[in-house]
């Protein structure tokens, strides 16, 4: 229980001013989103109210909302089931086997610094047709196995595996980042006792690292979730979603629909989709995670 | 608190277990240097890239060297960019956009995590919502806000929504970590007779630094590529940031990729130096924080 | 040790607050000063009768790149009137084109759109007119003469009711670029119809050149040259309005026809591997390189190939498209009206920003001219092109334009966004995947019911 009795109006003090700014400029929106979301608007003109309307056609007959959302759970799931846990396992190699692992952490993080349009532009020379200097088909067509080349970024059934990977690939250093500094706040007395009592190495890992660092595991999956859920100027710059929709996904649905196609009404109407999705998602998270620190406390 | 002093002294012993190198660790090793490799290798690739011509960009050759080292797509760069304007703005936007997020969020944090009120879960909550939106669909919504409150094409139009986006994670990440200190501190400070404020300037933002690094990086990072906000909401050449910049060499029908890439070298370079300076601070600043009393 | 750790935070804490604050004020108010002379912001005090009141005139554009001749016309003409007119100040928004877009689809929705902005013709500004953001310009343009400038007719795409929103910078042809030594490699002739071209294709793929080059993936290049199919197979223009008056649907023969074309042409092995992850630039770029044997592009083209490596020693020909099954007439083009400028109906200053412009359109032909950037302009030009130095391929341009005998605009120009978007998404799947052509019309037919 938190020790600090406070008058309330200390408690505004120290809420407010960040609460203000919050509400106003993102909490706002998303109430203003919510009414659009029942319109019929092109975001220019005068704008028809429609009730569930947006809602409906988007659940029944929208063809590309369903694809998207698979496409955008596949992401999210590959992220918290792959790129989490190969962060830790190397965040914890790291604490193991490097001394100074300052210049490490940070040179893994370096892809996350990087704008996306250089990441995009890079991964297209590397996903390249050999004919145009690509180096996965020009590696394997010099291995001989010519027959394994494909064409990955607009291949419709591949497109989307490819440009998940370049995304994996870029946050990863986030995740390990996160998950080094998780371990270094474990007291390392903890680790000494355990040794005492016969574990060490991995097996201290299973029973001490894994437990102490649940939370910031938390983190990094609630993290991984909403930035999956949200990932869209990737896939902008490297596919634009196409070809025809193959490597569309939820954020960059809405994009399209608000301002390409100019259904701000149905835009709004997918925005609030997606908010609602990561909500459910991150309750779900916070309830397995409750659980699991109790069984380990 | 003192177990934490003892422990941040014996911490390399730890880590290193012995002097030889076991297999483990030569495997482990080799994993590591791969997997730097990967992740530097883009740097490299930039480097590279920005001293092509267009002709030998497109060609999309991977490994391929510049026939001739191209550097004046810098002297593009930082003309037809204009460079140090928009470094400049996008220093200044983002440096507030930092100071401004650490100090309310972390005001926020400390009331959320250690104050004994009843709505502190409900605020958090409302917090955590904030994580969940994405920027685009804010757009309309925050043009017609600032057009009323009259900060259409100032700074403040970018500072305001980039500091509202930040908090959510920044008060997630400080309340997180202002829970895990022990209560006695704040009893010992009350004792003291120190009032909240006292208690937060003095005991609690000391022992903060580094998860407020995290938090300035995370917000440097985001802050410092943004686009779509910046090209929305400034129409003064006076007042653009860096992201501007690159977008610059985008004609209607032709693309300027080498000086892009330029500009990207020596848009990417603050940010680089700036995150190699944090990165060094979050694990000193960890000893520091746990060396107290 | 800790002490002073806590001290010397505590002091530095305060100090970047201190000067964040203080800089976060001045910031803002210096951008409020300076904006208060701008168009964004009520003319303060200008009531008082000043004669030279001091004007700031808004002008988004599309020309960002200062290495770009357009660019550098832009401003040229800007520092001319500027000079001429001390109190009128003209402030630059160069973006890229999604960028600007997006950015006036932002402004317009809270009515804040900038004293000169751009615009897309016919079908595309359409929303923007509804709304009530432009100002006319019918007796500005009558001004100085400048309505004569433009070439007859162009001005009907940005007309509405009988009010002129626009006034464009461009006026395009769709082409097909060819290189001349690689046809000659390839022991092929320039095809005189679709399916000559087909042959041709497979040819020339079968000596290892690559056929054509396309960036699929801004979906609009695909639509563009299907357009052109489409003009051929429905034997003239029209087809679209057609749908639109509700006299053919798309799943009409002719545009079932320029499916199956279309699709003859992907499965000959006409384009480049992965077409759809290349946009328009580093697909253009395949062809200025010299690796493509032909391209179909809009004439505005012209420029950017003709001072590319390829085009040495006069290497690079055009011709017209060709028939498709023999129908059409290849003296029909795909029309290309383009961008506009267009001026806001609440521009604080709109006398003196419809004057800026009516200087800059009456100047911009000449300007253009000199930059060489004179060929698809959609004013009437004075002036020699060939002793100017424009090249052989550019004359050839120049010469189509004379034999055009009407067409078809893009389909986003006659579309709305919603049938536009199922139409491009539509196209861009024929370069995947094999598809039947009846299925894709009638896909494209409930999209379009859908979108009415």
């Amino acid at each position: 229980m938190n020790v600090l009795k406070v008058s309330r109006w200390t408690i505004a003090a120290f809420i407010l001013p960040c609460l203000i700014v919050y509400v106003g400029l993102v909490f706002v929106p998303i109430l203003v989103s919510l009414y659009s979301g029942l319109l019929d608007w092109n975001g220019i003109g005068k704008s028809t109210f429609i009730g569930l309307d947006n809602y409906v056609k988007m659940f029944t007959n929208d063809s590309v909302f369903w694809p998207s959302v698979r496409r955008t759970f596949t992401l999210a799931g590959f992220s918290m089931l792959v790129q989490v846990p190969v962060a830790l396992l190397v965040a914890i190699l790291i604490t193991r086997f490097v001394r100074r692992p300052n210049f490490l952490v940070s040179s893994y993080f370096l892809p996350v610094i990087l704008s996306v349009a250089i990441i995009g532009q890079l991964w297209k020379t590397i996903y390249n047709p050999a004919s145009m200097g690509g180096m996965i088909n020009g590696i394997l067509t010099s291995l001989g196995l010519e027959s394994w080349t494909h064409s990955w970024l607009t291949e419709p059934k591949i497109a989307i595996y490819a440009i998940i990977l370049v995304s994996l690939w870029q946050y990863l250093g986030y995740h390990i980042l996160i998950q080094f500094t998780g371990i270094q706040n474990i007291p390392s007395e903890i680790y000494e006792a355990a040794k005492i009592d016969g574990a060490d190495g991995f097996k201290a890992d299973r029973y001490i690292t894994l437990p102490m660092v649940l939370p910031i595991l938390k983190i990094s999956i609630v993290l991984s979730f909403i930035g999956s859920l949200q990932s869209f100027d990737l896939i902008m710059v490297m596919t634009g979603g196409g070809p025809a929709h193959a490597t569309e996904v939820l954020a960059s649905h809405m994009y399209n629909m608000s301002f390409i196609t100019m259904k701000y009404g149905y835009g709004s109407a997918i925005a609030n989709v997606l908010i609602t999705m990561c909500l459910i998602a991150t309750v779900l998270i916070n309830l397995l995670f409750t659980r699991l620190e109790k069984r380990y406390n | 608190m003192s177990q934490f002093a003892s422990s941040a002294g014996s911490k390399p012993a730890l880590k290193v277990r012995s002097r030889r190198i076991s297999p483990k660790a030569l495997i482990a090793y080799l994993f590591f240097g791969l997997l730097l490799v990967t992740q530097l290798y883009p740097l490299l690739w930039l480097l590279i890239y920005s001293l092509k011509t267009n002709e030998e960009i497109l060609s999309g050759s991977f490994f391929a060297l510049p026939a001739q080292w191209q550097w004046n797509n810098y002297e593009g760069a930082v003309e037809g960019g204009s460079y140090f304007r928009y470094l400049g703005n996008s220093l200044f936007v983002t440096v507030t956009t930092m100071a401004g997020v650490i100090l309310l969020s972390s005001l926020a944090a400390f009331a959320i995590a250690r104050f004994r009120w009843k709505y502190g879960q409900l605020v958090m909550l409302l917090f955590l919502l904030g994580m969940m939106i994405p920027m685009q669909g804010t757009l309309l919504p925050l043009m017609i806000i600032f057009k009323n409150i009259h900060i259409l094409n100032t700074h403040l139009a970018l500072i305001l929504p980039y500091m509202a986006f930040q908090m959510p994670i920044a008060v997630f990440i400080l309340s997180g970590f202002l829970r895990t200190i022990p209560h006695e501190i704040e009893e010992s400070a009350i004792m003291d007779g120190a009032g909240p404020f006292r208690i937060f300037r003095s005991v609690i933002l000391p022992v903060s630094i580094p998860p407020m690094m995290t938090v300035c990086i995370l917000t440097f990072i985001n802050v410092w590529n943004e686009y779509i906000l910046a090209a929305t909401f400034i129409s003064s050449e006076r007042l653009k940031t860096l992201p501007f910049g690159v977008y610059s060499f985008v004609s209607q029908y032709s693309v300027n990729y080498g000086a892009i890439g330029a500009f990207l070298v020596l848009a990417a370079l603050p940010v680089i130096v700036v995150y190699f300076l944090l990165a060094e601070k979050i694990t000193k600043g960890m000893v520091a924080g746990a060396v107290k009393g | 040790m800790t002490k002073r750790k806590m001290k010397w935070f505590g002091m530095a804490m305060t100090g970047v607050l201190a000067i964040s604050l203080s800089a976060c004020g001045g910031g803002g108010s210096n951008s409020t000063n300076a904006s208060g002379g701008g168009a964004s912001e009520p003319a303060a005090g200008g009531g008082d009768g000043a004669s030279a009141e001091n004007v700031t005139i808004t002008f988004q554009n599309i020309y960002p790149d200062a290495s770009d001749p357009k660019n550098q016309m832009l401003k040229k003409i800007v520092e001319q009137y500027e000079s001429e007119h001390p109190n009128v100040t003209i402030e630059l928004d160069s973006l890229n084109t999604d960028q600007q877009k997006l950015k006036l689809k932002t402004q317009a929705a809270s009515k804040e759109v900038p004293d000169i902005t751009v615009v897309n013709p016919a079908a595309q500004m359409q929303p923007f007119v509804d709304a009530d953001l432009f100002a006319p310009l019918n007796d500005m343009v009558e001004e100085n003469g400048l309505k004569d400038t433009f070439q007859s007719g162009i001005l009907d795409y940005y007309t509405f009711d009988g009010n002129l929103y626009a006034l464009p910078d461009g006026n395009n042809i769709g082409v097909v670029y060819y290189n001349k030594k690689l046809m000659e490699q390839g022991g092929v002739e320039v095809p005189k119809t679709f399916e000559e071209m087909i042959e041709a294709v497979k040819t020339l793929k079968s000596k290892g050149i690559q056929p054509m080059v396309i960036g699929e993936k801004d979906s609009w290049t695909g639509s563009f040259l299907f357009m052109n199919i489409l003009l051929r197979t429905n034997g003239g223009p029209g087809f679209l309005q057609d749908v639109l008056d509700g006299k053919k649907t798309f799943e009409d023969p002719a545009y079932v026809e320029a499916i199956e074309a279309f699709q003859q042409l992907v499965d000959a092995g006409a384009f480049q591997d992965g077409a759809t992850s290349f946009d328009y630039n580093s697909g253009e770029n395949l062809f200025k390189t010299g690796t493509a044997a032909m391209y179909y592009m809009g004439s505005w083209a012209t420029g950017g190939i003709e001072t590319a490596e390829v085009s040495k020693d006069g290497n690079v020909g055009v011709f017209q498209f060709p028939t498709v099954g023999g129908k059409g007439n290849p003296d029909e083009f795909m029309l290309a009206p383009g961008s506009a400028f267009a001026i806001s109906k609440n521009s604080k200053h709109l006398e003196e920003t419809k004057d800026f412009l009516n200087y800059f359109m009456l100047n911009f032909p000449k300007e253009a001219f000199e930059v060489k950037g004179a060929v698809g302009i959609a004013q009437n030009v004075e002036g020699d092109f060939k002793a100017a130095g424009y090249s052989d391929m550019a004359m050839n341009v120049l010469d189509l334009f004379k034999k055009v005998k009407g067409g078809d605009l893009a389909f986003d120009n006659t579309m709305n966004p919603g049938t536009t978007q199922a139409h491009l998404s539509g196209t861009q799947s024929l370069f995947v995947e094999k598809k039947d052509a009846a299925a894709v019309a009638k896909e494209l037919q409930a999209a379009y019911e859908d979108n009415k």
